[in-house]
């Protein structure tokens, strides 16, 4: 059901079985979800889970955008400085006294406009994304260190931080929000038009527009859509912290473009899944909880998603490189051995 | 009764004249063949009823209505599906999703995909095309021939009313053609036009009913197909007439060049053994996937093989193609734009690269040399460009051809393989192509030639080996040799008649 | 027969100059506008010291242009610079004599880029995903080995390489042009340029015409990482630390300025002149702007605008031209 639901290929449930044992595993030999209490018994350790769900939050938010991008074929990697103005842009807003339910959509408005113009420049002006948004990480970066008065911004209204810190279930309300984007971008590309669309753009763009498909508007939308979620993350990233920083997002676009790779995305477009991307996501996160749990130094974080990356991708490959290696394989295997003889034959 | 119509289309390039005054017609129920040689104008007419193209000139008329195609989605809501040759498809989507990739009534409530509806109206298509293939199946995994019928099916999804097809069977073999000139003449009996375009003369005298030739993007005339024969639709193409369609092949007299013994690569070719004379073609014939050109890149040394050897001059070849070219082995591959040329380069360098390690003097590329060698093939080959610094893509498809065989002939090889060496090229630029094998097998050139067009394999064969399922099936000598006999070596597997030895 | 386009006489050459021409117009542009900023920047001894600073970047972005051209990417240089700094140090620390202790850095950088190599040409992972992995990874290792610590106290004479200079010309300013000079006749006059732009434009083709496509991408990554630990050596003597964070975000800018060189990020295009130019162009509008008292962060945002410009203009050329 889910399967059909969300047109999963096998990817997510290896992913998700690795994300399971490593829970498991945490869960037995540290106090990662168990903790003995003061009066002996054991207690469940929720902040673990609470602070890895609500720190991959705005990462998640941004991976569903960024998966539409790279499923039609493009990148963003200016998600990070599209983070750091949306990021002020929220708390501005909130400065000037915007109530915390419009700083929501206008902080999409900011992110989605920094994307289109990202888009107009890959579908319009033709220049490859890789180019386009290698450009603008810096200059949307430098532009809003260039106006900022100062690189930090606090004293937020507690209408405001009640976005990022409200909890509900035991869970923020960001957490929730990430829920809702993930299950609805999971939805949305696998059962719309527009959804296959992107794919159908991504992995044969020729193609598409000797059939009718609009290539560039395409591309241009899905650059600004990326803009937008990054938008949306931004709006229940910001009120989360007392203090917001220039240095916001810095880095974020490795962070999101390793999870979504290691959701399983092909990174030259065409196939690709939000749920894969999710899983990604958490075990991206899991990674840095863990190493805590397991008291090695926080500094070796970057050393295991990239070699993460390295195994999940290379076992893709290996894979699926050649469809008939497993039938050849086989088959060198019986012909290496000696023919069975037959009961009564003697072998010469 | 439903009738497309073109009315003196022009359409120029820059300064290129692509459409000089195209005009023909098209009727529902009917098969419509177009040919001519390559630049005719074929490729630029079908974008013009496509909506890729606006014409300059001229009209594009349905049912006494002009149309105005400013988009390529103009075309097909107006019932105009094109199969172009290279796929329209998306290999990572499956059968059902390609269907309807491009469909704009896919939505159910919500706007949201109505899975079942379409997968109701694959099976419908399936089912009037009698095709078995499962819609869950990721494209990619297709043959080709599977894929041009779910390009077909594609167009019926959409319920088009006029179906262009470009070359469809360009890379399919005897049998995958058969499959689909039986579905084109379904279609016509359902009342669907078709526009079929075709370098085959033979099927178009199978499946079409009227043809009209193009020769230099203006229409010379249409014919109904009973009222012409091959040499008159040649002479109309090329504008003069063609007699003698294959040269006489020297006699044979060298020795045993390669050998290929006991050849096994598991679950491609099987126990394959084979040999080739100095001075001999050796056609190798058979299916799309018969393991001919598997059996190539094996000698080649780009695929491993698992047991069996491989030998030139009694010499067992290196595994690799590096090593397999020093020991005179050239190899011009199938699709010579994808694995042969590297289309934005110079002839010069292009010529150039399977000789460079002999053109470098201490790693020094020497330009002087490059140039003389190129310029030697190209004129001995009289490609027909300005000069060797010309880029190979913008070369005709038999220019470039004569330039991917140039640039092995430059080595001067043992063994010339030739994987189908005239596919999608001019008659003009084959019988070229024809007349050189011709010289080189003169010369004590040993050839093998994978062809998938049968009156290629009997002319300009000494002997033909046919392939079927990775196995050397039977092998024909010249005089024995029919169309009939090495189709029933290819595709069937009723037992060897006398005649043919395995 | 009858289809022949029209073709110039030599139509690639003569748009590889344009690119260039343009490049040479900016530069010419740039240093007027910067000259007439602020009267130093002409001088002398001003254009030569300003180079120091871009050397490191420079030198990963010779090889950097090898690589667009065969349709990848390093992007585990600036992490690779940071590994065998650290590495260097460490051996240096631990009692190495200095100059053993630099060939074991540089050996450590070319060892990272043996792993792209194999990766990429062996196990078939686009170089995307490699070096996005492997940027993590280096990064990681530099990181995790040094927990923050950094190493220091080299000898007086090793800051030479980094901050000293022979005559008016600094350093390392000689080692990047003996770098882009071994480059410039590797690209440009050596068969094997032929091959990395064969590959770049038909892989297939390079290698069904016995080009030893896995073996020259192995290589290629490797030099990759040579240059880097090369780099690496330079920045500790420049910088006087050997630390895990060393060089964050030198691969965008070596891509950078390969790209606003004129070589395409689709491959089969580039020049070495062009990587050159466009590293002056970077250098020559950094230096100017703060002669002329431009704030970093308008710095910075002239430079992303003038990537988008000249990638624009680049697209207008090529476009005219098809």
């Amino acid at each position: 059901m889910i399967r059909r639901l969300f047109r999963t290929s096998g990817r997510e449930l290896v992913l998700l079985a690795i994300l399971v044992v490593a829970v498991v595993y945490l869960g037995l030999t540290t106090n990662f979800l168990f903790y003995t209490a003061r009066d002996g018994t054991l207690a469940f350790n929720a902040r673990t889970i609470q602070s890895l769900l609500a720190n991959s939050a705005v990462i998640a938010i941004a991976a569903v955008g960024m998966v539409m991008v790279i499923v039609a074929a493009q990148i963003d990697i200016s998600v990070g400085s599209i983070l750091a103005i949306a990021v002020f842009a929220a708390g501005y807003l909130d400065h000037l006294g915007v109530p915390p339910l419009l700083i929501i959509p206008l902080t999409i408005l900011a992110g989605a406009a920094l994307g289109a113009f990202n888009g107009f420049l890959v579908a319009f002006a033709r220049i490859p994304s890789i180019i386009v948004t290698l450009a603008t990480m810096t200059v949307f970066r430098s532009a809003l260190l260039a106006v900022l008065p100062r690189e930090y911004l606090g004293n937020f209204s507690k209408g405001f931080r009640a976005l990022g810190l409200t909890t509900f279930l035991g869970l923020q309300l960001p957490v929730w929000v990430m829920f809702a984007v993930v299950a609805a971008g999971a939805y949305f590309i696998a059962n719309t038009r527009w959804g296959r669309t992107l794919y159908a753009v991504g992995s044969n763009e020729e193609a598409a527009a000797l059939a009718g498909i609009r290539v560039r508007r395409v591309q241009f939308m899905v650059m600004m859509v990326s803009g937008a979620f990054v938008g949306l993350a931004a709006s229940f990233h910001a009120p989360r912290f007392a203090q917001i920083n220039a240095n916001e997002g810095l880095g974020f676009e490795f962070v999101v473009i390793t999870a979504v790779v290691l959701g399983g995305i092909n990174i030259f477009g065409g196939s690709g899944t939000v749920l894969g991307a999710f899983i990604g996501v958490l075990l991206l996160g899991l990674t840095k909880t863990s190493l805590i749990f397991l008291h090695l130094s926080a500094d070796w974080e970057k050393f295991f998603q990239g070699m993460f990356i390295l195994v999940a991708v290379s076992i893709d490959v290996l894979r699926t490189r050649n469809p008939l290696a497993r039938t050849r394989q086989r088959l060198a295997r019986a012909a290496a051995q000696p023919e069975p003889t037959a009961a009564g034959q003697e072998p010469s | 009764m439903s009738r497309l119509e073109l009315r003196d289309i022009h359409k120029h390039f820059g300064g290129v004249r692509a459409l000089k005054g195209v005009s023909f017609e098209v009727h529902g129920g009917e098969v419509h063949a177009l040919v001519g040689e390559n630049g005719a104008g074929k490729s630029t007419l079908i974008k013009v009823l496509a909506g890729v193209h606006m014409p300059d000139r001229g009209a594009v008329v349905m049912d006494g209505e002009t149309l105005h195609l400013h988009h390529p989605s103009d075309a097909t809501s107006r019932g105009i599906a094109v199969i172009y040759q290279e796929l329209v498809q998306y290999p990572d989507l499956s059968v059902l999703e390609n269907l309807f990739v491009h469909a704009q009534d896919v939505r159910g409530p919500f706007g949201l995909i109505d899975w079942a509806k379409l997968r109701r109206r694959g099976r419908e298509v399936f089912q009037r095309m009698e095709l078995d293939i499962d819609l869950d199946t990721p494209v990619g995994q297709l043959s080709t021939a599977q894929g041009q019928l779910i390009e077909i099916a594609r167009a019926l999804t959409r319920d088009a009313r006029f179906v262009i097809m470009d070359e469809p069977t360009a890379s399919l073999t005897e049998q995958d053609t058969e499959i689909l000139h039986r579905i084109v003449r379904r279609l016509r009996d359902d009342g669907v036009g078709i526009i079929y375009i075709s370098h085959r003369l033979e099927e178009i005298f199978e499946v079409a009913d009227r043809v009209t030739v193009l020769r230099d993007g203006s229409s010379v005339g249409s014919e109904r197909v009973e009222n012409v024969d091959p040499g008159r639709l040649i002479a109309m193409m090329v504008g003069r007439e063609m007699n003698n369609l294959f040269p006489e092949l020297p006699a044979v007299t060298g020795d045993t060049v390669l050998e290929v013994r006991n050849l096994t690569r598991y679950g491609v070719l099987d126990d394959v053994s084979l040999h080739v004379r100095a001075g001999e073609i050796v056609g190798l014939a058979g299916l799309v996937g018969a393991g001919r050109s598997e059996l190539a890149r094996c000698v080649f040394g780009i695929d491993p093989i698992d047991r069996g050897e491989v030998l030139i001059d009694g010499r067992p070849v290196p595994r690799t193609p590096w090593g397999a070219m020093d020991a005179g082995v050239a190899y011009v591959s199938e699709d010579r734009k994808l694995d042969g040329l590297v289309l934005p380069m110079s002839i010069r360098d292009n010529m150039a690269l399977p000789s460079l390690t002999r053109l470098e003097r201490r790693g020094v590329y020497d330009v002087p040399a490059a140039s003389k060698l190129a310029t030697r093939f190209f004129e001995l080959l009289q490609v027909r460009a300005p000069g060797v610094d010309t880029r190979v893509e913008d070369l005709s498809g038999g220019n470039q051809q004569k330039i991917s065989l140039g640039r092995w002939l430059a080595r001067e090889p043992r063994l010339l393989i030739l994987d189908e060496p005239t596919r999608g090229i001019d008659v003009g630029a084959k019988s070229e192509i024809h007349r050189l094998m011709t010289e080189l097998c003169g010369q004590g050139l040993a050839i093998v030639m994978i062809s998938s067009e049968l009156p290629e394999v009997l002319g300009m064969s000494h002997r033909i080996v046919v392939m079927r399922g990775g196995r050397v099936r039977g092998e024909l000598a010249r005089d024995d040799a029919t169309q009939e006999a090495v189709m029933a070596l290819a595709a069937t597997d009723e037992p060897i008649q006398g005649g043919a030895a395995a | 027969m009858s289809d022949q386009a029209p073709t110039d006489a030599k139509p690639r050459r003569r748009f590889t100059l344009t690119v260039e021409w343009v490049l040479v117009g900016i530069l010419i542009l740039v240093g007027a506008v910067m000259a007439q900023l602020s009267p130093e920047f002409l001088t002398l001894s001003n254009l030569l010291d300003m180079t120091r600073f871009i050397v490191e970047i420079g030198l990963l972005a010779l090889p950097m242009t090898l690589i667009i051209i065969t349709k990848g990417i390093d992007l585990s240089v600036g992490s690779n610079i940071a590994l065998s700094a650290i590495i260097f140090g460490f051996a240096w620390h631990a009692g190495v004599p200095l100059v053993l202790a630099a060939v074991i850095g540089i050996a450590t950088g070319t060892l990272a880029g043996l792993v792209n190599g194999w990766t990429v040409a062996y196990l078939g992972v686009p170089p995307l995903v490699t070096t996005l992995a492997t940027f993590g990874a280096f990064r990681g290792i530099a990181l995790g080995l040094s927990g923050g610590r950094g190493v220091s106290g080299f000898p007086d004479w090793f800051y030479v390489l980094g901050q000293g200079d022979i005559g008016p010309v600094p350093v390392q300013l000689l080692v990047f042009i003996v770098a882009a000079i071994a480059f410039g006749v590797l690209l440009h006059v050596l068969g094997y340029g032929k091959r990395v732009y064969a590959i770049g434009l038909n892989e297939r083709a390079a290698k069904f015409s016995g080009v030893r496509v896995r073996s020259l991408l192995l290589r290629l990554y490797a030099l990759s990482g040579f240059m880097a630990g090369l780099a690496a050596i330079i920045y500790v003597s420049r910088v006087g630390t050997a630390k895990g964070n060393a060089a964050t975000g030198y691969e965008l800018e070596a891509i950078t300025a390969v790209v606003l060189g004129g070589t395409s990020i689709a491959g089969g295009v580039g020049t070495i002149t062009g990587t050159i130019l466009g590293l002056a162009i970077i250098i020559s509008l950094r230096f100017g702007m703060i002669l002329g008292g431009v704030s970093a962060n308008v710095r910075s945002l002239v430079l992303g605008l003038a990537l988008i410009v000249a990638v624009l203009a680049y697209g207008l050329l090529t476009r005219k031209r098809t």
